[in-house]
């Protein structure tokens, strides 16, 4: 038996090296995969992340709100501000041609007497709260209540980027607010009290007491920043493994059509030994796919100016899910083999099946933006079990134990097709 | 014991799922050891379909087989081990040698080490292929491959050899190489089971010839009795013409 297995492990093994373009598929491709997709991410992260929204500022207004828009954009890493457009001072007129152009995605006018407005608007309050002349402040306040910043937004822009830009608008007014409000206050007080000395002072109302900090759920020391490699590493290794699919497929199909497993039924082995030795042989493809890409995410992404890969905390963990999802795309390949009478026939059923679990596995687009009833659905896919194994280990830090429910599942998914390749089999010789 | 049956058939029946007619209906005989059994028919009569279901294949859907004292039903992993199949396509891996394909299919027999390569080189030697051993199957002629396609099935000196077309589309050398130790292979006690669309072929190698259509045996003996038996025919040629009659086959 063990020499029947030996010589099978063998025969897979001259056919598949021998197979150039079945190689190229299995560990070129993949390399490929993921440095395109990579850079191409990471690039559009680095334009939001790093660089920021590019938007245009109109400041109108040249007081203390506009200062503190400006200043308050120019500090934050959400946005690239600029003031000009082609070297001329943005304008209303030419900030909302820009925008429409696709030059900026925000651009925001603040207009003239923006600052007045607030001011105006926070003596009537103070009046008011003072008593002073309350049957004016009553009419004033509410003719004089609202300032119009405009936005103009390129279509494109996504939604979460608007409502960032919004709150931080809406934050800086109230701070404006808040300090024009201690000012009138202050003078308010002094002239009822002409002892300064104990009108309130103005810098209680820039100190920030409450004040938020960003941390990571994660065991990792260090903590790792979610990026386009901690993402497409694990994600399109996975899409590699199960690609496996159609390689495998193929040569069972090819076997069928060249007769040699008439051959093999007529020998005294069985269907298993000789489905065993393919399955080993192509577990140990996927694993060396997966060593692969890891190199690729440690040693070359980086020397395209990529961050590096950061593996977590437990390479034993690594390595089971990466064998539980070898084991898994093997399986599947020999479902499909096992499925399909034609080898165009087991290429397309491969290739669609796949491509249909990565994207309903969170490999195309994350999980977290889908909606409700597809992350349901997402959560039937097997590579969407390895992706979150993958997920745990490289930015949550678990363990083995971390991961042992997705491993599991992985193997229970292996079990199922090597099954239901079984009785596909039976049934289809029962001719 | 020459004239004791090595496989007898009893009423064997093969009904293919969805098919309207049995590709086999009711087909006995039997065969004694060392004989060598020509299965003739034209295309579509139930050759292959027979000596699959001799080979576990696919089961016969009623019926009795017996090979070697052993019921097909039950005992087909044991019946495995004394027959050899030749396959009427070119059953190897393309991109393997001959001598990787060689020793795949022999170690699928149980052979292993020393002996297989010692039968293996036997055998590439006897069949004029020990310099192409090295070789990948794809780049072989027609007629070397069904010389390897041969080897691959009688490594393990099978007690039953059953061979579907072996000599299909090969050259006259190749062909009387293979029929050759095909003769030598039964002198030395294999029994042979045999279709072929060569009549000429199946006369001079034959001991023993059944001339099936349409899934029933026709007539049965030795190629000399089946031509004396028929009238007005002088070759097997005329025999199997005037049994299964001139009209084209799909």
């Amino acid at each position: 038996m063990k020499n029947k297995l030996w010589a099978t492990i063998k025969k897979e093994t001259l056919i598949l090296i021998r197979d150039k373009i079945g190689l190229s598929i299995l560990f070129l491709m993949p390399m490929i995969l993921i440095l395109v997709m990579t850079l191409i991410q990471d690039s559009a992260f680095k334009t939001i992340n790093e660089k920021g929204i590019p938007i245009v500022l109109v400041d109108n207004d040249h007081d203390t709100l506009g200062v503190s828009i400006k200043k308050g954009l120019e500090q934050s890493s959400l946005c690239f501000l600029q003031d000009s457009i082609d070297g001329k001072l943005a304008t209303s007129e030419l900030a909302e041609k820009a925008v429409s152009e696709g030059k900026f995605l925000i651009g925001i006018v603040i207009p003239k007497g923006a600052t007045e407005a607030i001011r105006n608007n926070v003596s009537l309050l103070v009046n008011e709260t003072m008593m002073l002349d309350s049957t004016q402040t009553e009419q004033q306040v509410s003719t004089s209540d609202s300032v119009n910043i405009i936005l103009y937004i390129d279509p494109v822009t996504k939604k979460s980027f608007i409502t960032s830009i919004t709150s931080n608008l809406h934050e800086f007014i109230s701070v404006v607010k808040t300090q024009i409000m201690f000012q009138t206050f202050s003078q308010q007080i002094a002239e009822i009290m002409p002892d300064s000395s104990q009108a309130p002072k103005n810098s209680y109302a820039k100190s920030q007491i409450i004040n938020y900090k960003e941390v990571y759920a994660s065991d990792l020391i260090g903590e790792i920043v979610p990026n386009a490699v901690q993402h497409n590493v694990p994600a399109w290794t996975i899409f590699a493994m199960f690609f496996i699919v159609i390689p495998l497929a193929g040569n069972i199909m090819k076997e069928k059509k060249e007769g040699s497993v008439f051959r093999l039924h007529t020998m005294p082995s069985s269907y298993l030994l000789l489905v065993n030795g393919k399955i080993i042989v192509y577990v140990i493809v996927c694993m060396l796919q997966f060593l692969l890409m890891l190199s690729v995410g440690l040693y070359i992404l980086p020397l395209f100016g990529l961050p590096m890969l950061q593996l977590g905390n437990s390479l034993m963990a690594i390595f089971t899910v990466a064998l539980a999802t070898s084991f898994a795309a093997t399986g599947f390949g020999v479902m499909v083999g096992t499925l399909a009478s034609s080898e165009q026939q087991g290429a397309i059923l491969g290739s669609l099946s796949i491509l249909l679990l990565s994207a309903l596995g969170g490999i195309w687009v994350p999980t977290y933006i889908m909606p409700e009833v597809m992350r349901k659905i997402s959560t039937l896919s097997p590579l969407n079990w390895a992706l979150e194994g993958f997920y745990k280990l490289f930015f949550r830090g678990s363990g083995v134990t971390g991961i042992l429910i997705e491993s599991l599942k992985l193997m229970l998914f292996f079990v199922l097709t090597m099954g239901i390749s079984s009785v596909i089999n039976r049934v289809k010789r029962k001719i | 014991m020459p004239n004791t049956p090595i496989v007898e058939i009893e009423n064997l029946t093969k009904t293919f799922k969805g098919a309207d007619e049995a590709a086999v209906k009711g087909v006995s005989f039997s065969i004694k050891k060392n004989e060598v059994f020509g299965l003739l028919g034209p295309n579509g009569a139930g050759k292959t379909t027979i000596i699959s279901i001799l080979c576990g294949i696919f089961p016969p859907s009623s019926g009795k087989v017996m090979i070697d004292g052993k019921n097909l039903h039950g005992d087909i992993t044991d019946i495995k081990q004394i027959i050899g199949v030749v396959p009427q396509d070119i059953a190897l891996y393309p991109t393997l040698t001959a001598r990787e394909n060689l020793e795949f299919y022999g170690a699928m027999y149980g052979l292993s080490g020393k002996d297989l390569k010692d039968k293996i080189s036997l055998w590439l030697e006897k069949l004029g292929l020990s310099k192409a051993a090295n070789r990948k199957i794809e780049t072989f002629s027609g007629g070397m491959k069904r010389r390897i396609n041969l080897i691959a099935s009688i490594l393990h000196q099978p007690k039953i050899l059953f061979l579907d077309e072996p000599t299909v589309g090969v050259d006259v050398q190749s062909r009387n190489v293979i029929i050759e130790h095909l003769k030598e292979l039964n002198q030395q006690g294999t029994t042979i089971i045999y279709t072929s669309h060569h009549l000429e072929e199946a006369e001079n190698f034959c001991t023993q010839i059944a001339i099936i259509d349409y899934g029933q045996i026709l007539t049965q003996g030795s190629p000399k009795e089946l031509i004396a038996n028929t009238p007005d025919c002088s070759d097997l040629e005329d025999v199997f013409l005037s049994l299964t009659k001139r009209k084209l086959r799909d």
